[in-house]
């Protein structure tokens, strides 16, 4: 009977430990991609323009004009389907999915969204994929998935 | 101090070098055209804010930011 106590004593604490070691391990993978995340929008906020860097603080969003078009686009929060194109009152007419190569954070992704609509807007949408805007939940843009323009 | 910013998956990795070192110079010019080569955009921010791309290596140029191939999402 001994035996089988400190056996099951022992197997206890094994299972703490393992508990514990997994819980240090997820807790280190959090504060890495929190890591990653707190420079990717460190040097997003470092290359806004002031405007910019004041709508990002107030809504989680910036507006860019695209330099062939003149067109006013808001890139939201977000590492997909979060550049949406506007009309001339400022509604959403469609959402344009174009993102960098590679697992970025999101202020990397807004970043390079930024830079090619503001420079290279025609390029950017040759390989960006239109997706829907429901009217009333811009926000939550639903991806239609489809054809690349 | 002039400066290259490549995002990747930590976030961003930064190069700093003296444009009046040559040899940085020369490292920095390789580091551009191997990056350029393969597939990453090259934009750099003038002191008024504006941000352009760039298609060779400017020495003078404070901050160029590279950003990898973009694809349809």
């Amino acid at each position: 009977m001994a035996f089988w106590r400190t056996a099951a004593g022992l197997n206890a604490a094994a299972v703490r430990h393992i508990a514990n070691m997994v819980r240090a391990a997820r807790a280190r993978q959090r504060a890495r991609f929190e890591d990653r995340e707190a420079r990717g929008m460190a040097l997003l906020r470092e290359w806004l323009s002031p405007q910019q860097l004041r709508q990002l603080e107030a809504h989680n969003y910036f507006e860019v004009t695209g330099c062939n078009s003149g067109t006013r686009y808001r890139i939201q929060y977000g590492v997909s389907t979060n550049v949406v194109e506007l009309d001339a009152d400022g509604r959403p007419r469609m959402g344009w999915c174009f993102i960098p190569e590679g697992n970025l954070v999101a202020g990397d992704v807004m970043l390079a969204q930024k830079i090619a609509l503001e420079s290279n807007e025609r390029d950017a949408l040759a390989i960006a994929k239109q997706f829907v805007v429901p009217p009333r939940r811009p926000d939550f843009p639903h991806c239609a998935g489809g054809a690349l323009h | 101090m002039a400066t290259h910013i490549i995002m990747d998956h930590s976030g961003d990795t930064r190069h700093h070098f003296d444009v009046r070192d040559l040899k940085a110079l020369a490292d920095a010019e390789r580091r551009f055209k191997a990056l350029t080569g393969a597939g990453f955009t090259a934009a750099t921010r003038q002191a008024n804010g504006d941000i352009s791309l760039v298609r060779s290596f400017d020495p003078a140029a404070e901050e160029t930011v590279f950003y990898p191939r973009l694809v349809g999402g």
